[in-house]
């Protein structure tokens, strides 16, 4: 039987947040996600690497919490942090009064809040409404990638001997007189199923977590609260740029790499697997976000998409936006089940202290003595100046920083040295993006990339203005081509159920000129290729 | 004008539908182009994430083709043109490239050549007459563009007109003024003939296009500004400008305010025509002068990648046409390839006769008396590839007054 010292379900931020620290202190820990990583919240969200600005009035400790955590991460996610500031803005509409107390709030919590002047603020923001802003204020926040952060999470564990498996999906337990001995679970693409055996389990499935727990017989209070969002089709700020109000629906732009995330709503779902989105949301988006910026709706929008947080409701507690965005720990020994821990709630920004504090009662558990490192070291080495120097020759412009980033320092030199021998691995396979067809066929071999969506987490492809119109069959015929197994070789299920995912994406947002692009989708794929995506999901 | 229209902004419109990429002449001629939508649209999302420069970029030859096949509305090559002009921040131009977008120095090149104007004024070769200008990275093949005894200015004053009450103001243009008068006075022929006074504005400055293809865009800029103001100007006293050069015309009308975005560029552009243009509106009116000779005549008409830039249809033919017993056929053969000063380019001349070798083919069937062509340099261009000599068609209207 396959063994670990430690199992932990769950491939979201806390999760893999969970297998590094462990791995750092010498625990042999095996991560299960049952999809691809980064499958729940924590890629289905803002994106915003919180200063704490928003949490300032409401819940301190949360704040103060955030600020801590960004400067770490800012200092140790070279590789997937944009430290483009932040910037809260209150308007016509907003009280005045909320200002002051946000002000107090934020020197309370040892946030910097530099007030600027309009002019600075339309100097730095120009889009924003020069009739409704008001006052505005600098803040340390940042972006944060969860693609690009999960996969670096995953780099550094395996370093220390972390070990991981997705596509597989934990079923049940195996428990002898009230103790934890292992977890069962299920290879999505074969049906088989087997038992792992451990002696600790935790569950960071997220808002998968209360299910989880009924599978081990405990009772978690884990409301699945969705969130929607909306990409737009560029940069459309330089900050992140929150509302200076209440916290609500619709009141923060994120620049996201090359795109920009407005959100988000906050509504209670019993299942997590509800990632639907709806017109109505996106037409409620846009009114609020219209109000900070007047134009809002002349940008392109690729598409909506949403994920659930994983809000902890203690025995009698609020949910929705009154519920805690805190974390929860629970020793599920309280409840009978030795070995068995439970961790809940918090958000990403602050995955690495969560991470921390969980694994140092794991620690004290299994008498290990080793302190937490995770807030020291970088989670990746940088790519050298010397290799992106080596590199610029051979990827297109504007596209080494990105790219080294997102296959760090090994995959990085196998992609430049292959750009360097074969000149036809330096075409395009994503033109929005940027993606060489080196870079994919170095995905695409990997054994964790089991389809064109594993690939498009992995190098951005599908992702920019065309959302997969010319990129699709390309990745799918070099995915046919590399990939090691035998999901590769079905190519026009592969293709299908990626175009599938692109359209679910885009439907609520069939307007204007993503309409149009929809329609040439439609005619490239359907009318010459005769793929049609088969039945409405 | 909202924000959003502006032409900096409309990358956010493109589509990804790559007919720019099928319809670019350069991309066709050459491979080494990564092509317009790549460069402008696709880029532009991404500039945020490196200090970088697409060096691919200089092959573009501002030719605006893409603009045209472009479905969503990109000004693809206006995005070009603010990117090179990002790219001359920090890189220094060229001894040819300096000449090359400023008039006034080729001339004054010339003329200090002992017999400058002499050689020129025969058409001889640049480069195996003279090394100057192929050291200077301008093509050697070229013929050195003539230069006329006297501008167009100077022959102006000379030109006996009655005074009218319906005045326009010509907008005469470097090539026109420094090579071509001839197309000046044949143009100020037709405005009488049509009961307009022609006048001339001595403080406009020269468009800018030759500046703005070889990134000097703050010179462009200042031009802008002085000849905006000067339209403006105009336009208070009810008197439009009016140029029979194709590139001026661009410029002047959608150029100016898709690069600089200021409103009061796009309230100038109102007040200027495109010589036939003009004629055309004159004609709608029922005020265009048709007591013309006849001529029996054939032409072979190639229409100037600028012109139908200016979506204003083709109204040289249907002015000329007017003419009992001329015959205009369109030429149909895409761009000619020289693109203002691109193809006087040591590095781009190959490109550019590649591009206009399907032109030439067409020029060189012969099957016409004259070739016609609204636009200097591609007159130039068709000069240049077929040993035919053009010229424009406000020349053949005023032969037939
Ligand atoms: C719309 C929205 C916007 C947000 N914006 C921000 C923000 O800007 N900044 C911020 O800091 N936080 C933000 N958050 C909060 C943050 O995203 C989450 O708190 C965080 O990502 C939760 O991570 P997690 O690992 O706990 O859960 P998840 O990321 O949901 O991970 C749970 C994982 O468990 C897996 N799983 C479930 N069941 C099983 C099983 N049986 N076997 C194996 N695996 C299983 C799932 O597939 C999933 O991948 C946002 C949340 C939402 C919903
Ligand atoms: S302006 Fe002409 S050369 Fe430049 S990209 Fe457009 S079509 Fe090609
Ligand atoms: S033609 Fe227009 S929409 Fe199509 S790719 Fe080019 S710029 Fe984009």
């Amino acid at each position: 039987m396959e063994k670990a010292t430690v199992v932990i379900i769950g491939g979201g931020a806390t999760g893999l947040g969970i297998l590094r620290d462990l791995s750092m202190r010498g625990v042999k820990a095996l991560l299960i996600e049952k999809k691809d990583l980064i499958n729940g919240a924590s890629s289905r969200y803002h994106g915003l690497l919180h200063s704490g600005g928003r949490y300032a009035v409401k819940d301190k400790e949360a704040a103060r919490e955030c600020i801590i955590e960004n400067q770490i991460l800012c200092k140790i996610g070279k590789g997937c942090v944009e430290p483009c500031g932040g910037m809260f803005t209150r308007l016509d509409i907003d009280d005045p009064a909320y200002e002051e107390l946000w002000i107090k709030g934020c020197a309370d919590s040892g946030i910097e809040a530099t007030p600027i002047t309009l002019d600075e603020a339309f100097k730095l923001e120009p889009r924003l409404s020069r009739k409704h802003v008001k006052s505005a204020y600098l803040v340390p926040d940042a972006a944060i990638d969860g693609f690009r952060m999960a996969w670096q999470l995953i780099d550094s564990s395996r370093r220390y001997g972390g070990r991981f498996k997705t596509y597989t999906e934990v079923i049940g337990f195996d428990t002898v007189n009230g103790e934890l001995r292992g977890v069962k679970v299920r290879n999505q693409f074969t049906g088989e199923t087997y038992e792992i055996g451990c002696d600790i389990v935790v569950n960071a499935a997220g808002g998968w977590a209360g299910f989880i727990g009924k599978l081990a017989g405990v009772e978690i209070g884990v409301q699945p609260d969705k969130g929607t969002l909306i990409a737009f089709n560029q940069r459309i700020v330089n900050h992140v740029v929150n509302r200076l109000h209440k916290s609500s629906d619709g009141d923060i732009f994120v620049p996201h790499g090359s795109i920009t995330i407005l959100g988000t709503s906050s509504m209670s779902i019993p299942d997590p697997e509800d990632t639907s989105t709806s017109r109505a949301e996106v037409e409620n988006l846009l009114k609020i976000g219209e109000q900070t910026f007047e134009n809002l709706r002349d940008f392109r929008i690729l598409r909506a998409f949403a994920g659930s947080r994983p809000l902890y409701i203690p025995p009698g507690g609020a949910s929705g936006r009154g519920a805690s965005r805190g974390f929860a720990i629970i020793d599920h020994e309280r409840d009978g089940l030795k070995g068995f821990f439970t961790i809940v709630g918090g958000k990403f920004t602050t995955f690495r202290l969560m991470a921390e504090k969980i694994c140092d009662q794991i620690c004290a558990k299994l008498n290990v003595t080793e302190k937490c490192r995770t807030a020291e070291e970088p989670i990746v080495p940088e790519v050298s100046q010397a290799d992106k120097e080596r590199a610029r020759k051979f990827f297109p412009s504007y596209g080494t920083e990105l790219a080294a980033t997102r296959l760090g320092v090994e995959r990085f030199k196998r992609v430049v040295e292959r750009l360097e021998s074969d000149v036809e691995s330096r075409e395009l396979i994503c033109e929005c993006e940027n993606v060489t067809r080196a870079e994919v066929e170095e995905i695409c071999k990997e054994d964790t990339i089991f389809n064109i969506d594993d690939v498009r987490r992995r190098t951005r492809i599908g992702m920019g203005t065309c959302q997969g119109n010319f990129c699709s069959f390309r990745a799918t015929a070099v995915f046919a081509d590399m990939g090691g197994n035998s999901m590769a070789k079905d190519s026009l299920v592969r293709l299908r159920e990626f175009l599938q995912g692109r359209w679910k994406g885009i439907r609520p947002v069939l307007l204007g000129r993503t309409l149009r692009e929809s329609e040439m989708t439609r005619s490239i794929y359907e009318l010459s290729m005769n793929v049609t995506g088969g039945e409405p999901q | 004008m909202n924000d959003m229209t502006k032409a900096i902004f409309t990358g956010d419109r493109c589509l990804s539908c790559t007919s720019c990429m099928a319809s670019c002449p350069v991309m066709a001629a050459i491979k080494d182009y990564r092509g317009p939508k790549l460069v402008a649209p696709a880029h532009g999302r991404l500039h945020f994430s490196q200090a970088d420069i697409e060096t691919t970029l200089e092959f573009c030859s501002n030719c605006k083709t893409c603009d045209r096949a472009c479905p969503s509305g990109v000004a693809v090559s206006t995005l070009n043109m603010l990117q090179r002009a990002e790219y001359y921040k920090t890189h220094k131009h060229t001894r040819a490239e300096e000449m090359l977008a400023h008039n006034e120095r080729m001339a004054n090149l010339i003329r200090k050549i002992p017999f400058g104007a002499t050689f020129a004024n025969i058409g001889v070769n640049i480069g195996k007459t003279l090394n100057v200008f192929d050291k200077l990275g301008i093509a050697g093949e070229r013929n050195m563009p003539t230069y006329a005894a006297t501008p167009f200015k100077n022959l102006f004053r000379r030109i006996k007109q009655s005074t009218s009450g319906k005045k326009i103001v010509l907008f005469t243009g470097c090539y026109i003024n420094d090579n071509e008068p001839q197309v000046g006075e044949a143009f100020v022929k037709v405005m009488n003939a049509n009961g307009y006074e022609v006048l001339i504005d001595e403080n406009f400055n020269c468009c800018g296009s030759p500046l703005v293809s070889m990134g000097f865009l703050d010179e462009a800029r200042a031009h802008a500004g002085n000849n905006v103001a000067r339209i403006l100007d105009w336009k208070k006293k009810n008197i439009p400008v009016v140029t029979p050069c194709t590139s001026c015309s661009l410029m002047l009308k959608a150029e100016y305010h898709e690069l600089f975005g200021e409103d009061v560029m796009y309230e100038a552009a109102q007040n200027v025509y495109d010589a036939f243009e003009f004629l055309e509106l004159l004609q709608e009116r029922g005020e265009f002068n048709d007591n013309l000779k006849p001529l029996n005549q054939k032409f072979l008409y190639h229409v100037p990648c600028h012109l139908k830039s200016q979506a204003i249809g083709l109204p040289a033919v249907n002015i000329l046409e007017e003419i009992s017993g001329v015959k205009v056929q369109t030429a149909d053969a895409d761009c000619c390839g020289i693109a203002g000063n691109y193809g006087f380019r040591k590095d781009k001349y190959e490109i550019s006769m590649k591009i206009g070798k399907k032109l030439f083919e067409r020029v060189k069937q012969k099957d016409f008396d004259k070739v016609i062509s609204d636009c200097g340099t591609c007159r130039i261009q068709i000069h240049h590839g077929t040993d035919i000599k053009p010229c424009h068609p406000i020349e053949i209207l005023a032969e037939a007054y």
